[in-house]
């Protein structure tokens, strides 16, 4: 536009200054909070894993386009949500993931975890799970684990403990577990990068430390009594903490703004509640790995947590 | 006081108004101190030409009058005057006082509650006589138990007749519900008035000269200045050195709750604390939907859910954004300067409040 004659000011509504975060800063910065892990996963499975990670976020962006372009509005994939929705989705899955689940299940994220509520912000639940329930229920032979990674020599440690029981567990070194020893989703598992990710948003303040800290403290008081009932049957805390999802669930997950609480009291109880319902899944559930799960049905407490609030200023 | 000089480098002033009722018409010869509108709102004063010339052009948000002569209306005398008749007058000659019926406790807010802001702090270097004229003023109009001059910790401002309390440095501790909150150890104590440093100030200087007010302080750049109320803001940048270039933004009032002139010869009212250039072309906030990160609901001093609050006023549901207490909000403006989809969240929180303000004044005309 051609400026106007001397000159022409901008008029604008307050603030007039900006902290500077964006949805797209936070996004990325997100994305790379989720590179360690996804790292070590190349590193552990190679191309197979690679593949998975490239598909998923491929067809999440994709999918969003042809939804921007469905549902006639501009498309917003330059706030990188859709990227984050595929990688996580891909965390989530077995490296050995055909290609077609990994498109239909990264897609149908972005549908039903996402678009379907209008978009970004809209959504009751944690939209990567929603592609990750809908394809466990569908397909449950190629999202089980153990029988689609045989050709590894590493375990899955959660299908041993709810298969075989306690005593039938052979990875239980801490160390060899955090550092990704272990089979599971393919970045999930990658305890070390996770928590490393993790660490750096809390720091930076992209997430709240309340929600991972009640995941945490969830998981260790509810597996801390079962153990504490019979150490013979039940694992461990630290078992618990180190397998499956545990760690990415609740720095990564449990964290999506929209489908978890924003006040602190809520915030913390829906984490416990998370935490608390991925032992009792795990112990009592037919699923080895009670992560997704428990944070969809947290995901659908939120409401309820939300009328926890505290009285408006000078309210009385 | 270089008060003098500013007036006499006005060429032509701008009145901008405030729900105000015209008293002029295009044409008309002023004297300078002359009341050219009258406020239609309860504790607000009236609105008087800074200098004597003829009206150039009225319109409901603003007045414009052209410099000419040196005519100046008669000092009005308020040494008699008390109680109501005091009141009346002052509001008559430009003093903004809040309007109650008893008064427990008085706070003067001697602090400048948005970062960049010094006027108040300028006020206590430069007019301290004035304001303890001032502070004596209100104290006779509001006969308060207990009087309380709020000042920003580590500066040690005192006045006379007056109890020093410290006020954090943190935004928004420096906003009058805030202020009245740690005076009174109580949200939105009953019988307490909050009046700013600069009505101080300008009560001080009625009662010293018997005119009307026709000045105030602000902050430019890194300084205070005296200067005569209706100056062009373009003026006022000029004369600090700075230079307005295509598509700025020049900012009455602090960086999170402050105005945008529409043009370099919008006018500096009473209630203007600064006059700032911000050189980014690009307004913050944009058209966007809601994406339910929390940020607002964490940062909001008055523990409201702004995200809900401006997702019901975008969709004018005004009714749902009183039912979250939208009335509670003191407007400090941080929800948007941390909402990361960079809405326009004060904007939709004042929307709100006048649509719920306009509602209940029509349904209140129709009983």
């Amino acid at each position: 536009m051609k400026p106007f004659n001397p000159f022409s000011l901008t008029v604008s509504v307050p603030p007039h200054r900006h902290c500077g975060v964006t949805v797209r800063s936070r996004m990325l910065i997100i994305l790379l909070a989720m590179v360690p892990a996804a790292a070590m996963a190349v590193t552990q499975y190679g191309i197979a894993g690679f593949r998975v990670m490239a598909l998923s976020m491929a067809t999440a962006v994709l999918t969003e386009i042809v939804c921007d372009k469905f549902m006639g509005r501009e498309s917003q994939i330059s706030d990188l949500h859709a990227m984050f929705v595929g990688l996580a989705f891909a965390f989530l899955l077995p490296a050995s993931a055909p290609w077609w689940l990994v498109t239909i299940g990264s897609a149908s994220s972005i549908i039903l975890g996402k678009m379907m509520f209008g978009g970004l912000g809209g959504s009751p639940f944690c939209a990567p799970l929603i592609g990750w329930a809908l394809c466990r229920i569908s397909w449950p032979a190629f999202m089980d684990i153990d029988a689609t990674m045989l050709t590894m020599d590493l375990v899955y440690p959660l299908a041993q403990l709810k298969n075989f029981g306690l005593q039938a567990v052979t990875a239980t070194d801490a160390q060899a577990l955090f550092l990704g020893k272990q089979l599971g989703g393919l970045g999930v598992v990658q305890i070390a990068g996770v928590l490393m990710g993790g660490l750096v948003l809390v720091m930076r303040k992209h997430i709240s430390s309340i929600i991972p800290v009640g995941v945490i403290a969830g998981v260790i008081i509810t597996a801390g009594l079962f153990n504490m009932i019979d150490p013979e049957v039940y694992a461990p805390p630290v078992f618990h903490l180190l397998t499956g999802s545990t760690i990415f669930g609740a720095f990564f997950l449990a964290t999506d703004g929209p489908s978890s609480p924003n006040r602190q009291i809520p915030m913390l109880l829906f984490g416990m509640l998370v935490g608390i319902m991925i032992i009792i899944i795990r112990v009592y559930g037919i699923y080895p790995d009670g992560v997704p799960f428990a944070i969809l049905l947290a995901n659908l407490f939120t409401p309820v947590f939300e009328r926890i609030r505290p009285r408006s200023f000078g309210k009385r | 006081m270089n008060t003098h000089e500013t007036h006499s480098t006005l060429t032509q002033a701008e009145m901008p108004l405030m729900r105000h009722c015209p008293l002029v018409t295009c044409g008309q010869e002023v004297k300078r101190g002359e009341r050219i509108a009258t406020s239609s709102t309860p504790g607000m004063g009236d609105i008087h030409t800074p200098v004597a010339g003829k009206v150039a052009h009225v319109d409901t948000f603003r007045i414009r009058i052209d410099a000419n002569g040196d005519e100046q209306v008669d000092p009005v005398s308020l040494d008699d005057l008390s109680g109501s008749n005091l009141l009346i007058t002052l509001l008559e000659l430009g003093a903004d006082l809040p309007q109650v019926n008893t008064t427990e406790t008085l706070i003067i807010n001697g602090v400048d509650a948005e970062q960049g802001v010094l006027t108040r702090q300028e006020l206590f270097i430069s007019s301290r006589a004035t304001l303890e004229r001032g502070l004596k003023t209100a104290v006779a109009l509001y006969n308060p138990q207990t009087t309380v001059l709020a000042a920003l910790k580590g500066t040690a401002q005192t006045l006379d007749g007056a109890n020093t309390v410290d006020i954090s440095e943190q935004y928004p501790s420096g906003l009058d519900p805030m202020v009245a909150l740690a005076v009174t150890g109580r949200e939105a104590p009953e019988n307490t008035v909050v009046i700013g440093l600069e009505t101080l100030f300008q009560l001080g200087r009625i009662m010293e000269t018997g005119l009307p007010i026709m000045e105030t302080m602000i902050t430019v750049g890194k300084e205070g200045k005296i200067v005569s109320l209706g100056t062009p803001v373009g003026q006022i940048l000029d004369e600090a050195g700075e230079v307005i270039a295509d598509r700025d933004r020049i900012v009455l009032g602090g960086v999170l709750r402050g105005a945008a002139a529409a043009s370099p010869s919008h006018g500096v009212g009473r209630d203007t604390s600064a006059v700032a250039l911000v050189n980014n072309p690009a307004p913050v906030a944009q058209d966007a939907p809601c994406v339910g990160c929390g940020e607002c609901v964490r940062k909001c001093p008055a523990r409201l859910d702004p995200s809900m609050i401006t997702s019901y006023a975008e969709f004018g549901m005004y009714d749902k954004a009183a039912a979250e207490d939208v009335d509670v909000c003191f407007e400090c403006g941080l929800c948007g300067f941390f909402c990361i989809a960079r809405r326009p969240m004060l904007q939709y929180i004042r929307l709100a409040k006048n649509e719920l303000a306009l509602a209940q004044a029509q349904s209140g005309e129709e009983v």
